[in-house]
């Protein structure tokens, strides 16, 4: 009994001189590094990226294609990383017809009013519910009142390609655009 | 509930998370096809000090172009109190418009994956400017620079490719002269929509500069007990109608409830303390209607 006490005091006799030891050293680097100077400037920032593009893939001609905005896989998707909770302005500039290069040719692309949705709870396409920010959004109005979320906010977008029966053979694109401004600064 | 369920919720919890995590980390790492970082989200120029900067950086995997161009848009509301950001590309004649003083350097860049980029800002204001704040929006357009037209798999196929184009808008804010911040709240109310506390603010800005701070409201019970918060970061330009939802816990509260806001310049953490001007702080109680 008298040797487990007797251990137990060592072991708390090494932890406090460990401690001692520890809080010196750092003292001492406190020192050094006090008779230099450093200067830093921390700068509030916005990030925002396509995390992924929103994706057709190949199509038919005379043969409609959708893509809902709860598609992991070929949903668009924007991710917005910032100070947490500030409000942020979204706005989404779309495309009515995706074009070949060489301007030959047009295929429609609709956006419906409810192919959007803002996400500030890091869920998924699959997995967002309105309780993780918006759901069913118009994509050309997002909502008034997006903030950033804590770890960052996501918009999902997606849409609906119609090529014609005779629709050219063919590469088409077009731009999806996404404009963010932070509404409190 | 037996200890093991609430374990087994907890563990089920967990690897729901976790599965969350990493697909958007697939997702993330996978296919960032556009994107880039700006710093800082507002630059402050002044008649002492026109030059400014901001840093650019490609977080994504592949090679970013990069526009830089000036635009004008304050944060206008409508009548339901939704704020929004119209930008005008065009001259805009409004006399606090910076827009067409300002020059960036470089205007266009290629970022290469993870490569930063400094901007320089060039502000040249006519003279005799009255005294106040001027302002531009910076505008930062980035897409890959890859090339943008896909190719179809053979000669009868059909593909398609959407550009994904992202445009960040900062604020850019020249001061000349003395500066004052001063806003008014020239009428509130409140309202409860289920378990929601509307809170609508008409505001209009008497000072020569935006008014920047927070805006903290609190939703209280007949007891004094709190049963809703919110904080939002506030920028007043001219007038704003602006809108404030907030949740509450209505179980264990008694009525009628009342809605505490304060606005305030103090405590914003995204603008150095220099770049500040300190306002007046505006206390207001509202009665739910």
């Amino acid at each position: 009994m008298k040797s487990l006490r007797a251990l137990r005091l060592s072991r708390k006799i090494m932890m406090l001189t460990g401690t001692i030891l520890i809080l010196s050293f750092g003292f001492s680097l406190a020192q050094d590094a006090a008779t230099g100077s450093a200067t830093a400037t921390v700068q509030t920032i916005i990030t925002v990226t396509a995390t992924q593009a929103l994706a057709f893939g190949n199509v038919f001609q005379g043969v409609s294609k959708t893509v809902g905005d709860n598609v992991d896989a070929s949903s668009g998707i924007f991710t917005i990383t910032g100070q947490a909770g500030a409000g942020v302005n979204l706005q989404m500039i779309l495309p009515d017809y995706m074009a070949l290069a060489d301007g030959s040719d047009r295929m429609t692309i609709t956006f419906s009013t409810t192919d959007a949705a803002v996400d500030t709870n890091g869920a998924t396409p699959s997995t967002v519910v309105a309780g993780d920010g918006w759901v069913d959004q118009n994509p050309r109005v997002l909502p008034a009142a997006a903030v950033v979320g804590a770890a960052n906010t996501a918009i999902y977008l997606g849409g609906k390609v119609t090529p014609t029966s005779d629709q050219a053979a063919g590469a088409y694109s077009a731009d999806i655009v996404l404009l963010v401004a932070y509404d409190g600064t | 509930m037996p200890e093991l369920s609430i374990n087994k919720i907890k563990m089920g919890g967990a690897i729901r998370n976790w599965y969350m995590a990493a697909l958007f980390v697939l997702l993330f790492a996978a296919n960032i096809s556009a994107g880039v970082l700006v710093a800082p989200t507002v630059v402050f120029l002044s008649e002492t000090n026109r030059t400014g900067r901001i840093t650019l950086q490609n977080p994504t995997d592949v090679p970013q172009e990069v526009n830089i161009f000036f635009s004008f848009g304050l944060p206008v509301s409508d009548s339901l109190g939704n704020v929004s950001v119209i930008l005008q590309d065009s001259v805009t004649g409004d006399p606090k418009s910076a827009m067409d003083w300002v020059k960036a350097f470089p205007r266009t860049v290629v970022l290469p994956p993870g490569g930063n980029q400094t901007v320089r800002l060039v502000i040249k204001p006519p003279d005799d400017l009255p005294d106040g704040e001027y302002w531009a929006r910076i505008v930062v357009r980035s897409q890959d620079a890859r090339g943008t037209v896909p190719r179809a798999d053979d000669n009868t196929g059909i593909s398609t490719q959407l550009n994904m184009v992202i445009q960040t808008a900062i604020m850019l804010k020249y001061r000349t002269g003395e500066l004052i911040s001063n806003l008014e709240l020239t009428s509130a109310g409140a309202r409860l929509d289920g378990n929601i506390v509307q809170v609508m603010l008409d505001m209009v800005c008497r000072g020569n500069v935006s008014y920047m701070g927070i805006l903290h409201s609190r939703v209280l019970d007949k007891n004094n007990n709190e049963i809703g918060r919110g904080k939002i970061n506030l920028a007043v330009y001219r007038n704003l109608r602006r809108r404030i939802d907030l949740p509450i816990t209505i179980e264990n509260s008694n009525p009628p409830y009342r809605v505490e806001v304060r606005i305030t310049s103090e405590g914003r953490t995204d603008v150095p303390p220099p770049d500040m001007i300190s306002g007046n702080e505006i206390v207001r109680t509202l009665n739910l209607e």
